[in-house]
């Protein structure tokens, strides 16, 4: 009854081990699937979380900008720098004086400086700059801004206010609607394709372990004659496909790490346009992903297909 | 040692049953032959007795335990008490003959130590001491085969089944591994051989108990195979 006591871990981490050799051209495919599978996820993760970032520094430039008249009071403009700051979901607020302005268009038109040269005084407006803390509910900070009495008396066209033809208040209006509705599209197929990709490598995993098992189904019967338990014949399955597991997720963590450390930077280098960046956390939840994933379908593969051949 | 009585086994209901309505009574320390054709459940007489297979009426005892009755988790304690040796040798392909008969140690838990005395001494009773370290494939059939009573006999169960131990080998090597299985059985293991062999049979006078179409149809002491079937 309590001879299970007797049985030490050492016996069984050598059975494993041991298993893990002779067996060994199985637990290289096994290892290999795991190692290929695991690989593809990783490299869609990373590949999704990259275009999250692009499509997050996209939506952040989402901002609302108030023109001000040239002849607006300070005190009124300062008050509604105050006032908007209070209100809810504005991240900062910055003022454009109209020499920064024009210091910005003159930045932006460089290749072209006889528009500038043309200009005999600096037609640009000063504004206040509104950053958001979630770029999607933009409009109802547009609408408390075009609320606030103090608006109307610092902007130009103070009729126009919050009509289609307000030229006062600029947050892209046109733009966000279709912008969120790219990025979202994007964010979900990337989210799909990575869980499709899960699935399809769990399933691939699970059945690899399961035919590793399956060509020792005799073995196990052996096992069951000789008068082993069932935890008996088990622990060193078990143990062996978490090994696999093991392996098989380290090395494609090891690949991706390094395959990231040439390729984010050349991306960086070659698409100065688009914003490139895989945070540290990122790759972090992603080692963990892949181990988790890794081990856990090495024990519900090994274990329910021992399951099966234990029947004698 | 094994009380059945009105043991029948039908596989596929509706077809002739393996076994039919069988009374037996083996004491312990006796040899005995379980003879007949092929198909005249000697098998299956031997799986009934490991809980390979449960009868489909009558009850089996085998050393004061029901065997019917027995909880699923109980079958490894009972196979530990019977050493079975078979026709395929049943060996891991992927241990040595020293491991082999370890592994028969390492299920009832017994410590490295012990192993390692007890393994070398039963491999030097079956004459294999030059071949510790072989793997299965390396060994020829006889020498597979000693490995495997080697195994079954390791723990000195008091009972040790063979299902047509012979079966594979030829005329000399049987007559090896018979007189293995006679030595055992001077050393108090009841010992049950299922065969064919009529060679064997005859020269050992031994129990027989023959089987025909599921039933026993002859049962005597310092028995021979037949009378000329």
């Amino acid at each position: 009854m309590c001879t299970a006591m007797a049985t030490s871990p050492s016996y069984f981490i050598s059975e494993t081990w041991s298993s893990f050799r002779r067996n060994w051209v199985m637990s290289l495919v096994a290892v290999s699937i795991i190692y290929i599978s695991l690989l593809l996820v990783g490299a869609f993760f990373l590949m999704s979380s990259v275009v999250n970032e692009m499509a997050s520094s996209f939506e952040s430039k989402v901002s609302v900008q108030v023109f001000l008249k040239d002849d607006a009071v300070p005190a009124d403009v300062q008050a509604l720098q105050a006032s908007i700051r209070k209100m809810p979901n504005v991240k900062s607020i910055s003022y454009v004086t109209k020499e920064q302005a024009l210091a910005i268009f003159k930045e932006r038109t460089k290749n072209t400086p006889q528009l500038v040269e043309q200009l005999r005084n600096n037609p640009l407006p000063a504004s206040i700059e509104v950053a958001l803390v979630s770029p999607r509910e933009v409009q109802g900070v547009v609408n408390l801004i075009v609320k606030d009495p103090l608006t109307a008396k610092v902007v130009k066209t103070p009729a126009n206010l919050g009509t289609a033809k307000d030229t006062d208040i600029k947050y892209g209006q046109n733009v966000v609607e279709a912008l969120f509705a790219a990025t979202g599209v994007v964010r979900v197929l990337a989210a799909g394709f990575l869980g499709l990709l899960l699935i399809v490598s769990l399933v691939l995993i699970g059945n690899t372990i399961r035919l590793a098992i399956y060509s020792r189904r005799r073995e196990i019967g052996i096992m069951r004659l000789v008068g082993a338990s069932n935890w008996f014949i088990r622990t060193p399955f078990l143990l062996e496909g978490v090994l696999q597991a093991l392996i098989g997720s380290i090395l494609a963590i090891l690949t991706l790490v390094a395959a990231q450390a040439v390729i984010v930077p050349w991306l960086q280098g070659n698409l100065k346009f688009l914003p490139v960046n895989i945070g540290g956390v990122t790759v972090a939840q992603l080692a963990a992903l892949l181990v988790v994933a890794g081990v856990g379908i090495g024990l519900i593969g090994s274990g329910s297909a021992v399951r099966r051949y234990l029947k004698v | 040692m094994i009380s059945m009585k009105g043991v029948s086994k039908v596989y596929v209901p509706d077809k002739p049953a393996a076994l039919c309505d069988v009374d037996c009574e083996i004491a312990q320390g006796e040899f005995v032959f379980i003879v007949g054709h092929s198909g005249s459940g000697k098998s299956t007489f031997i799986r009934l007795l490991l809980r390979e297979l449960v009868p489909t009426s009558g009850t089996i005892i085998v050393a004061g335990q029901d065997i019917i009755a027995m909880k699923n988790r109980r079958i490894p304690y009972l196979r530990r008490n019977i050493g079975c040796v078979f026709q395929d040798f049943k060996l891991l392909p992927n241990k040595t003959s020293y491991e082999n008969v370890a592994y028969a140690l390492e299920v009832i838990g017994k410590s490295r130590h012990v192993i390692a005395t007890q393994v070398p001494e039963v491999l030097r009773l079956v004459g294999l001491e030059e071949k510790t370290d072989s793997y299965p494939d390396e060994l020829s059939g006889g020498e597979q085969q000693r490995v495997s009573i080697a195994r079954a006999f390791v723990n000195r169960p008091p009972l040790l089944l063979a299902d047509e131990p012979t079966g594979n080998l030829d005329p000399a090597t049987s007559l090896g591994i018979m007189s293995l299985l006679n030595r055992i059985n001077k050393t108090g293991t009841t010992v049950l051989v299922a065969t064919h062999d009529r060679e064997m049979v005859d020269s050992m006078r031994k129990r027989v108990i023959a089987l025909e179409n599921g039933k026993i149809i002859r049962d005597q002491s310092r028995g021979v195979y037949g009378y000329g079937d």
